[in-house]
């Protein structure tokens, strides 16, 4: 177990800094993810706190420790990587126990830890096959037995689960869950996906370009987006954006846009700066409905573009002068592509950024 | 209907036109395989013919294609006759094994260094290697004469050892490279963060996944070494530590004739060891040869 923190972290590749000003908390035994599109430094940031990239710059702390020159193999530390790293000329067992071996145990510890570990991943059977007689998932397992096996204080995965098809990530999604209860370690996980991100991680760090968006819980990012980006990255389908002047008169105020009017709450408005008139209106799909119109809720008119069937439900791309809109519908709204639709949005769940640096306002 | 009816022909001769060409083209390819075969394989069948033929066939005007008369007096003289043939082959056996042992760990060693290392002269190293490869071998017999020379190491086993591995250490070192490229980085890395320091991960991790690499080096560097002709001949100058081919040389061609039965007969036994060390890792060697060209690999 092990609190984690890193203050100013930069990382530079010649003359490329792809890691700019990092900063961040991780708590003892939390869950935290690092998500971001590709080459927003993600990957680099978890090698750093391993301890297999050099810092250009800033300090990492394991504990309040600083570990900078620490080496990896001293970090007490456990990786699962992408495409599974196993030591292909070993079976699992000796996969697994190679690390317990270094650390000079006693024969018969190892065969129970290492057994106790296969057991509780569902491995047992396979301890004397060598990784390429294994399939993907159950590689991913060896994988995560040979991290968990020698109980880390840190527990880090970079991107496990990319290798494997849809259904099989659903289960390992669960299993590593399950898995990080059983230890205790501190996590930090990698991953591209969002989806993954909202369904693991205790708190969520968002990334792009080298730098730290927003860091919270799944449902701060989601109901509270720092900015422009990390609102389009959360959630899908992602959020729809809509430009708007801001209309205020004395004991009101509404967003105005072609084929767009909707009123926002007084504290909302307060949040925008008296001098900007122009603001990017942020709408989860959830919040656009296919309602009758009321007096209260904003309307946002456009043109079908796309339907997607999700069975239960549909999602349908509103084309609202030039920007779409996703809106979620029930089975029984009936529409089809070319439509004219009108969608009914309550203004306090809109998301206000500002146009030019996309931060959030309120 | 004419228009309807004029392509069916057409697509019933496209295919007979396909397999026509198919077959010539399978006919050129053979052709093209058994004129590669003829040229390889006709001078070990002359080789061999000739190490069965009597002196006097062996060197007549019009050559025989088969002997007219077999004999085996050829292979008995290499063995009972006055010809040192045992001392040349064990002199060849210590120093080629000894260049391959020693090119073989040389040759990792610096494969490694020139596939992972961060030094900041990597890359022009590498390419320096290789270009030190590309030289001839008489060009750095000179040098290398001198070099031995101060060592006092002329006319001895380990100075034409040493000798073996200047030559070869290049080619293998790159050859090493490839396997070691193809070698996954996650596997080096999950074995640091294991808490392995670098020298044991190259021997418990990352060499085990290249041994054919390493067999593949090893063999390579024992069959240059074993036919090398030239660094015999110039860095040996006493009979008792001769290898293979410089004694056989220097036993068979006097100044006014020249034993090519004889010769021949010793070529055919000096092949053997070649060709039994070829065919053990003919796989791997292939393998070795095109490690790296495949992406993923």
């Amino acid at each position: 177990m092990a609190s984690i923190s890193l203050r100013g972290v930069e990382k530079r590749y010649g003359s490329e800094l792809v890691l700019r000003d990092c900063n961040l908390d991780i708590d003892d035994h939390e869950f935290m993810v690092l998500v971001g599109p590709s080459g927003s430094g993600k990957t680099t940031l978890l090698r750093i706190i391993a301890g297999l990239e050099p810092l250009s710059g800033g300090d990492v702390y394991f504990d309040d420790v600083r570990v900078n020159e620490v080496d990896v193999g001293d970090r007490d530390i456990a990786m699962v990587f992408q495409n599974y790293g196993l030591y292909p000329h070993m079976n699992v067992y000796d996969n697994m126990a190679f690390g317990l071996k270094r650390r000079g145990l006693p024969k018969d510890q190892i065969d129970e830890q290492v057994r106790r570990t296969a057991q509780l991943l569902g491995i047992e059977p396979m301890l004397r096959r060598r990784p390429k007689q294994l399939s993907g998932g159950q590689r991913q397992r060896v994988a995560l037995g040979r991290a968990i096996v020698r109980d880390p204080a840190v527990f880090l995965l970079d991107e496990p689960l990319s290798n494997l098809d849809a259904h099989l990530r659903v289960q390992m999604r669960a299993e590593i869950l399950k898995v990080h209860r059983a230890v205790t370690a501190t996590a930090v996980y990698v991953t591209h996906d969002q989806v993954e991100a909202l369904t693991m991680g205790d708190r969520i760090v968002v990334m792009r370009d080298g730098l730290i968006q927003q860091v919270g819980t799944p449902e701060d990012l989601y109901d509270h987006p720092a900015n422009r980006f990390v609102a389009g990255f959360i959630g899908t389908p992602a959020m729809g954006f809509v430009r708007c002047t801001v209309r205020r008169t004395a004991d009101s105020a509404e967003l105005v846009g072609p084929g767009l009017r909707i009123p926002i709450p007084q504290q909302r408005a307060a949040a925008i700066p008296p001098d900007v008139d122009t603001v990017e209106v942020g709408l989860r799909p959830e919040r656009l409905l296919l309602e009758p119109a009321s007096e209260r809720l904003g309307t946002v008119t456009g043109v079908v573009e796309m339907i997607e069937q999700l069975g239960s439900e549909y999602y349908v791309h509103v084309d609202v002068d030039g920007a779409v809109v996703t809106a979620r519908a029930a089975r029984e709204h009936r529409v089809r592509i070319e439509d004219k639709v009108q969608l009914r949005t309550d203004g306090s769940y809109a998301h206000i950024f500002d146009v030019e640096t996309g931060a959030v306002y309120g | 209907m004419t228009a309807v009816s004029s392509p069916a022909p057409a697509r019933q001769r496209t295919p007979v036109r396909r397999r026509a060409q198919k077959r010539v083209g399978t006919l050129g390819r053979n052709i093209g395989i058994g004129v590669a075969l003829f040229f390889a394989l006709s001078p070990l069948y002359w080789m061999v013919t000739t190490s069965l033929k009597t002196d006097l066939e062996a060197t007549r005007q019009d050559p025989s294609l088969w002997p007219e008369e077999l004999t085996a007096s050829n292979y008995h003289e290499l063995i009972n006759g006055n010809l040192p043939f045992g001392s040349f082959a064990l002199n060849s056996i210590i120093t080629a094994l000894a260049a391959a042992v020693i090119g073989m760990v040389l040759s990792a060693l610096g494969g490694y260094a020139l596939s992972r290392g961060t030094f900041r002269l990597r890359e022009p190293i590498s390419y320096l290697v290789l270009i030190a490869q590309m030289l001839p071998l008489v060009v750095l017999l000179g040098p290398l004469y001198l070099l031995l020379l101060n060592a006092k190491l002329v006319n001895t086993l380990p100075g034409l050892v040493v000798g073996y591995i200047s030559f070869a250490v290049p080619f293998g070192m790159w050859l090493m490279k490839g396997f070691f490229d193809a070698v996954p980085r996650e596997v080096e890395e999950a074995a640091r963060v294991d808490g392995y320091p670098r020298w044991q991960i190259l021997f418990r991790v990352v060499l085990p996944l290249t041994i054919p690499g390493l067999l593949t080096t090893g063999t390579f560097v024992f069959i240059e070494s074993w036919n090398n002709l030239i660094y015999p001949l110039t860095l040996i100058n006493t009979m008792d530590k001769q290898t293979l081919p410089g004694g056989l040389i220097l036993s068979f061609t006097g100044q006014f004739k020249t034993d090519w039965a004889g010769m021949m007969a010793a070529s055919c036994v000096t092949t053997i060891p070649l060709l039994v060390a070829f065919f053990a890792i003919q796989r791997s060697m292939v393998r070795g040869l095109t490690a790296g060209a495949v992406a993923g690999e």
